[in-house]
């Protein structure tokens, strides 16, 4: 604990005894500012989440279902399976839970300066690598110098780009030869050794979600020496050693002789991942016939067998997962009251049944989940056919429309889910085509359609999400949608540390994208997947990541 | 027949040249690129960009066909872009699983087509020829991967007593040999209700000739009949398509592998196509061509030793 709480915090505190905010956005705010997780819980008058049910017991193998991948080189992971498989050797910094709020890990404690623009980093100095040497400062530094090095390749430069790093012309080129932009650390002295185990970010901006950073899945701590690639034999401070992998087949892990530093685990002796291709009956099959303990991902075309197998069990997370069928402004679409239309035309609880067996909650299409933070409740729209087709009329449409819309078949929920809105359509005199593109042809198109239907996956924020889809100009804004009152109040609230601020601010965002949006957003998917019941400790993760050393085998 | 094999042969090269190039022109224009595949949707586009360069997939096709095929004449077939081998290495070890499968399902397809077949030409429209040829219309109607799903159902969720995936490893509960069970299985029921049909079809026929009906009214037993005289002019037809059998049960194995999860070249093959992985999908076709033509001269040779009127 620090002797003094960060400003941010005290202002948090009030609001939240005002009850302005939330308690998980004040736990997830207090945390990031540097108060230990149970002391947080302590003061929203909660319990901090029992980590356990009952003692652990040792011994056992856990087999898990999931894809084997190439996993050499874990800064450049663009896979959640890869960092799965590697996390059980290798550790990250911090570690966000299913609760979202974010606990010490490789670092014991983290504080920011009031501006949230410089970051210390206290690591912990009980931690050693399994070859023998003690994990240091110049670990940590090696390893966020070589995620933040361009020639590398990591997904953290996107993340940390606006906070820590800065554009230069290195003088190449790209394939077209146009000149390419690199980036480089803004300030020579932005990763600072303070002393062996202090590490101080200088970053140019405020960035209040450095330590949810630290966890983003490439940023797996790996020792120097392996020079940034993972395999077998490689050296982690993890409870875990690789000791076989063959890509496509099978990976082996064995728990290493010594307890975790973290005080959890190993308990299971063996840690295998069995890949059974992209089949989702074969995952079943597998489950059903013991031949595997888990599986990573569940598909809803197997849930019903799944949910009759005895000896195994449904994990279930609410998330940001969802897919949006989003319009081009072009005719019809361009004129509002046919967006609208279609958004009135839909009924978001009857096809989260359809599509996805009712696993998470109907859609409300501004694209902001009730799992995100700055929700804000502008109460549920229901199906409305009459003023769907009035809409339509007042637009010119008396007759109603013909469009095309365009999907993918893979999923099957996703296609399923564009069925059972293009049926509800038809009341209202929307008549869609469905043209099924193969997926890799989607991928090309998506950007391109006129009318399409596309996936998108969890963030952790609702401004994250809208910035990245909605606004004008942006790579993947799809729907090539642009509305400057729209641009304006998204920059606003990002500037807002102030969930209620944020809130107040997302209220009039979800108006407009009601109002004037170009998405219908019919669900937003609940996560699962499957595992033995004789498997103690585990619950799921929002994201998926599996942690062995947590788990362990009471049959 | 030595200069037909000859220029069966050198005909063989010359499709296997041109299939190379189609499956990479194919694989050229098919939609998505292989670094995005690799990395995911989730990969930044500079990520995209540097494994790109790191592949050289920045050159033009042509170049990287051409060099791709010089590596190819000296034996040497790359490395897997997804799997990370030597494609060699993984080809001979996938191949052999399927060879495996293969071998088995045969040995069960034979005998009982032939045994079925015959028996229900022997005498048209018998109970015997009527059940069988409702059991094969059905077990060919019915598609590898419903009739996986339906067993499945039966043996590994309803009843317990067979692994629902063949991993073909010892150490999971589930002997080997218990492994092969269900694939054998789906294998069989496809494939043998198409190879009955035409065993008794071709029966049938042989059985309506006149030197047949010769034979029996010159007082020979009809067993003797069937024997002698039936059986090996009614087996030269279905000796091609049995032949052709050894074709689809290399390369058409795909759907009984990936339900399965049976490591096996159908699966490498459909893995490396999503993945555009063109090491791999080149040495693939070329072995799947090869077994193609291979069967085909066989069963040209085999065609003379059965029927000695042709000559080629």
């Amino acid at each position: 604990m620090t002797d003094k709480l960060h400003p941010i915090i005290e202002k948090a505190g009030r609001e939240f005894a005002d009850g302005k905010l939330g308690r998980r956005e004040f736990l997830r705010i207090a945390v990031l500012l540097g108060v230990a997780a149970p002391t947080a819980y302590g003061m929203v008058g909660l319990a901090a989440p029992a980590m356990a049910q009952g003692a652990p017991k040792k011994g056992g193998t856990i087999r898990l279902g999931m894809r084997v991948q190439d996993i050499s080189s874990p800064h450049t992971y663009s896979w959640i399976e890869s960092a799965n498989s590697a996390r059980q050797t290798l550790d990250y910094m911090a570690v966000t839970g299913i609760d979202n709020v974010t606990r010490p890990s490789l670092v014991q404690k983290w504080e920011a300066t009031p501006d949230l623009k410089t970051w210390t980093l206290q690591l912990r100095r009980d931690v050693k690598w399994r070859k023998g040497r003690q994990f240091n400062a110049d670990d940590a530094i090696w390893n966020l110098k070589r995620v933040l090095d361009d020639k590398t390749g990591s997904s953290v430069v996107g993340l940390l780009k606006g906070f820590i790093l800065t554009e230069f012309d290195d003088g190449q080129k790209d394939a077209k030869g146009n000149p390419r932009k690199s980036v480089k650390l803004w300030d020579a002295n932005a990763i600072q050794k303070v002393d062996d185990f202090t590490v101080k970010l200088n970053g140019q901006t405020a960035n209040l979600a450095i330590p949810e950073a630290l966890y983003h899945y490439p940023l797996l701590i790996c020792s120097p020496e392996d020079g940034g690639k993972f395999g077998i034999g490689s050296d982690g401070t993890g409870a875990y050693e690789l000791v076989e992998h063959e890509v496509g087949k099978r990976s082996l892990y064995v728990a290493t002789k010594t307890a975790h530093w973290s005080g959890m685990g190993p308990n299971v002796d063996r840690f295998e991942i069995i890949d059974l291709g992209d089949d989702a009956a074969a995952q079943v099959s597998a489950l059903a016939s013991k031949q595997v303990d888990m599986i990573y991902q569940g598909a809803i075309s197997t849930l019903p067998t799944v949910e009759r197998l005895p000896h195994v069990q449904v994990n279930t997370v609410d998330s940001g997962y969802t897919a949006v069928a989003r319009t081009h402004p072009i005719k019809p679409f361009d004129d509002k009251r046919v967006r609208q239309a279609l958004r009135h035309a839909t009924d978001t609880e009857a096809v989260l049944k359809a599509a996805y067996r009712g696993l998470g909650k109907p859609g409300e299409h501004h694209h902001v989940a009730p799992v995100h933070p700055e929700y804000a409740n502008i109460g549920f729209m229901k199906q409305d056919i009459a003023k769907a087709k009035a809409l339509l009329a007042e637009a010119g449409h008396p007759n109603g429309i013909d469009c095309q819309i365009d999907c993918r078949p893979q999923p099957d929920w996703e296609l399923l889910a564009v069925q059972t809105m293009v049926e509800q359509w038809k009341a209202a005199g929307i008549r869609a085509k469905i043209n099924v593109m193969p997926s890799a042809q989607y991928w090309e198109n998506w950007t391109k359609v006129p009318f399409g239907f596309t996936t998108w996956a969890h963030r952790p924020l609702g401004t994250m999400v809208l910035g990245l889809a909605y606004r004008s100009g942006a790579a993947w804004n799809e729907s090539a949608w642009s509305n400057a009152e729209f641009d304006k109040l998204i920059t606003e609230a990002e500037g807002y540390l102030d969930v209620e601020k944020r809130r107040a601010v997302m209220a009039k965002i979800q108006r407009i994208m009601l109002d004037e949006g170009p998405a219908v957003v019919p669900l937003w998917r609940a996560v699962f997947n499957y595992s033995d019941k004789k498997i103690k400790g585990y619950k799921i993760h929002p994201s998926i990541y599996i942690d062995i050393k947590d788990l362990w085998i009471d049959a | 027949m030595l200069r037909y094999s000859a220029k069966q042969l050198l005909n063989m090269a010359l499709t296997l040249f041109a299939v190379s190039f189609l499956v990479f022109a194919l694989n050229e224009l098919s939609p998505g690129d292989v670094t995005r595949k690799i990395l995911g949707p989730y990969a930044s586009q500079s990520q995209v960009d540097h494994l790109t360069r790191e592949m050289g997939l920045d050159r033009p096709a042509l170049v990287r066909y051409f060099e791709y095929m010089g590596k190819a004449l000296t034996g040497n077939f790359g490395n897997s872009i997804y799997y990370r081998q030597p494609v060699s290495e993984l080809m001979w070890d996938r191949l052999g699983n399927t060879l495996l499968l293969a071998a088995i399902s045969f040995a069960v397809i034979v005998p009982i087509s032939v045994l079925l077949g015959v028996l229900a030409g022997m005498r048209e429209r018998g109970w015997f020829d009527r059940a069988v040829s409702i059991f094969s219309s059905i077990c060919a109607s019915i598609p590898e991967f419903a009739m996986g799903v339906f067993l499945l159902a039966i043996f590994v969720v309803w009843l317990g007593v067979l692994p629902g995936t063949s991993p073909l490893r010892g150490d999971a509960g589930w002997a080997i040999w218990m492994q092969f069970v269900l694939p054998v299985l789906v294998v069989t029921f496809y494939d043998a209700g198409y190879l009955i049909a035409m065993v008794r079809s071709s029966m049938v026929e042989v059985m309506r000739q006149p030197y047949i009906r010769t034979a029996l009214l010159k007082g020979n037993s009809f067993r003797n009949v069937v024997a002698k005289h039936a059986l090996r002019n009614a087996l030269i037809t279905p000796f091609t398509v049995i032949l052709l059998q050894l074709n689809y049960l290399v390369s058409g194995l795909v759907v009984v592998e990936t339900l399965f999860a049976y490591p096996g070249f159908g699966r490498l093959m459909l893995e490396a196509a999503l993945a555009k992985d063109i090491a791999v999908l080149e040495a693939g076709t070329l072995v799947a061509v090869s077994v193609t033509m291979l069967t085909q001269l066989f069963g040209d040779l085999g065609y003379m030793a059965l029927d000695p009127r042709i000559r080629v």
